[in-house]
């Protein structure tokens, strides 16, 4: 019985690890989780089966149009078995320039993140390491920075791009964006950078290491997990930043990003869904990337994003 | 805030043991002035971010203020003082009426289906039953959606010859079929539910997260005692993540309140006429396409006041109560 169980309970102790140790957790039984329930169990599976396929259905209906012919779409709509192609992405990269708004999107969000973690490490190490009133202060000023809902200030900020002389580029983005992305990564960073052990720092201080030094050698080294974390969230709000980049760079095709670009497919498409729905599979392709590859980071990324309430 | 556990090293410990090494050679007030130095030199650091924070969020936020009491056409045409005038406006004009019901409505209606909705998946995802990871996985998908990918794939849910309208086809129902965002009454339903798809799998993961992180043994106890999962679910599982729902409500509100924008601009436009207006909608619409920039900053106050309030309310309704 328990060489069955055992697979299951791995990824729940790999997501608590750092709270409980796991050896005296009990392990259930597969499938036999809503085991002593009567009959309601049923209503129970049923119910969260009708969820997911409410959930899977129009992405099912997007990945299949995209393969089709514009006619299949029409009449037969749920069937995988039409015959296949590939014409909508190559229609999707030409009708909304796509290739470029990928570039751009890569210029943007990497240089957010870059300005992110230039502005954030320095930052982090300095609270984590300070023990005064101010340095609390700091920190708290970072904290209250969760409950400003930025969209509010929309007009004001393309103001702010106006008179900075960045109205319509992509540098103000990049220059805006970590503003946002400020207040979480210097908490999530200074949490970890708090665990670092002191003892460490003492002897690369002997050793003659000045406070760069430290930061690079140990610090840094010591809070990967944390800027892996921190760097997939940045990259997913960056990536996927859609309001400040329509109104800040402007729907030119030679600055705009990808999910500016994106809808103006729906409106040069308007009976063709085959071509919309190439566009959003490859505009998905990079934050789809980034998923495969730390799928099992990922859950503790939004998890710490949902934390800073 | 206070859900984060901050690991705190010991602090009193190693600055004894600096203390010690000092105590001999140098009296009190200095090193506590050079201790001061020190930590005034250490956290510069900081500076940059700081600036940073100020310029890009906090300077917006507070001329936003400033810019919602004046006339002004454009965004480079001359601003007068209008005073409170926007804000009277507000009162007595109908579409940011509607805009108002329209939004909470969709509050009303999106929030308690999510919250209560991701609860319940998520104590089912907790109990890992068959085919949870492709569930998980599944319901991990939204998240990688931006507002305009979501808005697309449900431009081709709601066409007219789209998915919805292919099925009622299928299963003989096409009495039904009807252009849905094309329709008055049903564009906001079609809204809200965009709203309510893509928010409640990322709410169920978050809680899911949280309910593994509880102790086993209690709801052990609890079976050992007769509970059912219902009981389970509402008596033990509730009341022990009280404190993170509403951490959950609170993104959820937040997201309704001003994320949802996109949604409303990408599929209606607000319309059809001004049905599915909603007030984070207005203050993009007023600004960049009617030309009231100032009434439009006087939309994101009262927006931005709603969303303070309903913080602080979420967070004392949701306060861990043990």
């Amino acid at each position: 019985m328990t060489t069955t169980a055992a697979p299951e309970a791995r990824p729940a102790e790999r997501r608590t690890a750092p709270a409980a140790p796991p050896p005296v957790r009990r392990r259930r039984r597969r499938g036999d989780a809503l085991g002593r329930t009567g009959p309601s169990k049923y209503l129970a599976h049923a119910g969260v089966w009708l969820y997911v396929l409410l959930l899977a259905a129009p992405l099912y209906y997007l990945v299949i149009s995209a393969f089709k012919r514009n006619t299949d779409i029409f009449n037969q709509p749920f069937s995988p078995f039409t015959p296949l192609t590939f014409d909508n992405f190559g229609l999707a990269f030409s009708q909304a320039s796509l290739g470029t708004a990928m570039l751009n999107s890569v210029y943007v969000t990497l240089g957010a993140e870059l300005v992110t973690l230039l502005l954030a490490i320095p930052a982090s190490y300095a609270l984590a390491r300070s023990k005064g009133a101010v340095g609390r202060m700091v920190e708290r000023v970072f904290a209250l920075g969760f409950l400003i809902p930025g969209f509010a200030a929309l007009v004001p900020t393309v103001l702010l791009s106006i008179s900075l002389g960045l109205f319509h580029t992509r540098e103000f983005l990049i220059l805006f964006l970590p503003a946002s992305a400020l207040p979480l990564t210097v908490i999530l960073l200074t949490q970890a950078m708090r665990a670092v052990p002191a003892e460490l720092e003492e002897s690369a201080v002997l050793d003659g290491a000045g406070p760069l030094r430290v930061l690079w050698s140990v610090y840094v080294p010591l809070s990967v997990p944390t800027l892996t974390v921190v760097a997939i969230l940045n990259f997913l709000s960056f990536w996927n930043e859609y309001f400040f980049s329509l109104v800040i760079i402007g729907p030119d095709a030679a600055l705009r990003t990808a999910q500016v670009a994106l809808p103006t497919l729906s409106i040069a498409n308007a009976a063709q869904y085959g071509v919309l729905a190439a566009g959003i599979i490859i505009t998905l392709v990079p934050a789809y990337l980034v998923y495969a590859v730390f799928a099992d980071k990922m859950e503790s990324a939004v998890l710490a994003g949902a934390l800073k309430g | 805030m206070t859900t984060l556990t901050t690991p705190h090293r010991p602090s009193p410990d190693s600055s004894d043991r600096a203390g010690s090494t000092d105590r001999a050679d140098s009296p009190a007030p200095r090193r506590r002035r050079s201790a001061r130095v020190r930590e005034a030199a250490q956290l510069s650091a900081t500076i940059p971010a700081l600036i940073w924070f100020l310029v890009f969020t906090v300077g917006p936020l507070v001329s936003l203020f400033s810019f919602s009491t004046v006339n002004w056409r454009g965004l480079i045409a001359p601003r007068t003082p209008a005073g409170l005038g926007n804000f009277e406006r507000l009162f007595t004009d109908p579409v940011v009426g509607l805009a108002a019901w329209n939004t909470l409505l969709q509050l009303v209606v999106s929030l308690p289906i999510v919250v209560l909705g991701a609860f319940m998946l998520a104590y089912y995802l907790s109990l890992k039953p068959r085919g949870h990871r492709i569930m998980r996985a599944l319901m991990f998908t939204p998240v990688l959606l931006s507002a305009s990918a979501l808005a697309m794939v449900f431009v081709g849910v709601f066409a007219p010859k789209g998915m919805i309208n292919g099925f009622l086809d299928a299963v003989g129902l096409d009495e039904l079929a009807r252009p849905w965002l094309a329709d008055g009454t049903s564009a906001l339903w079609a809204i809200i539910i965009v709203t309510i798809w893509c928010s409640m799998s990322v709410s169920a993961i978050m809680l899911a997260a949280r309910l593994n992180s509880v102790d086993e043994s209690i709801f052990e106890a609890a079976e050992i005692d007769g509970a059912g999962h219902w009981r389970r679910m509402w008596q033990i599982a509730w009341p022990i993540c009280r404190e993170f729902i509403g951490v959950v409500t609170m993104l959820q509100f937040l997201w309704t309140l001003f994320a949802s924008a996109a949604v409303v601009l990408l599929l209606t436009r607000g319309g059809p006429g001004n049905a599915t207006v909603t007030l984070a909608f207005l203050v993009y619409d007023f600004a960049f396409n009617q030309s009231k920039v100032g009434y439009s900053q006087a939309v994101a106050v009262v927006l931005f006041v709603v969303g303070v309030a309903g913080i602080l309310l979420i967070r004392r309704a949701f306060r861990q109560k043990y």
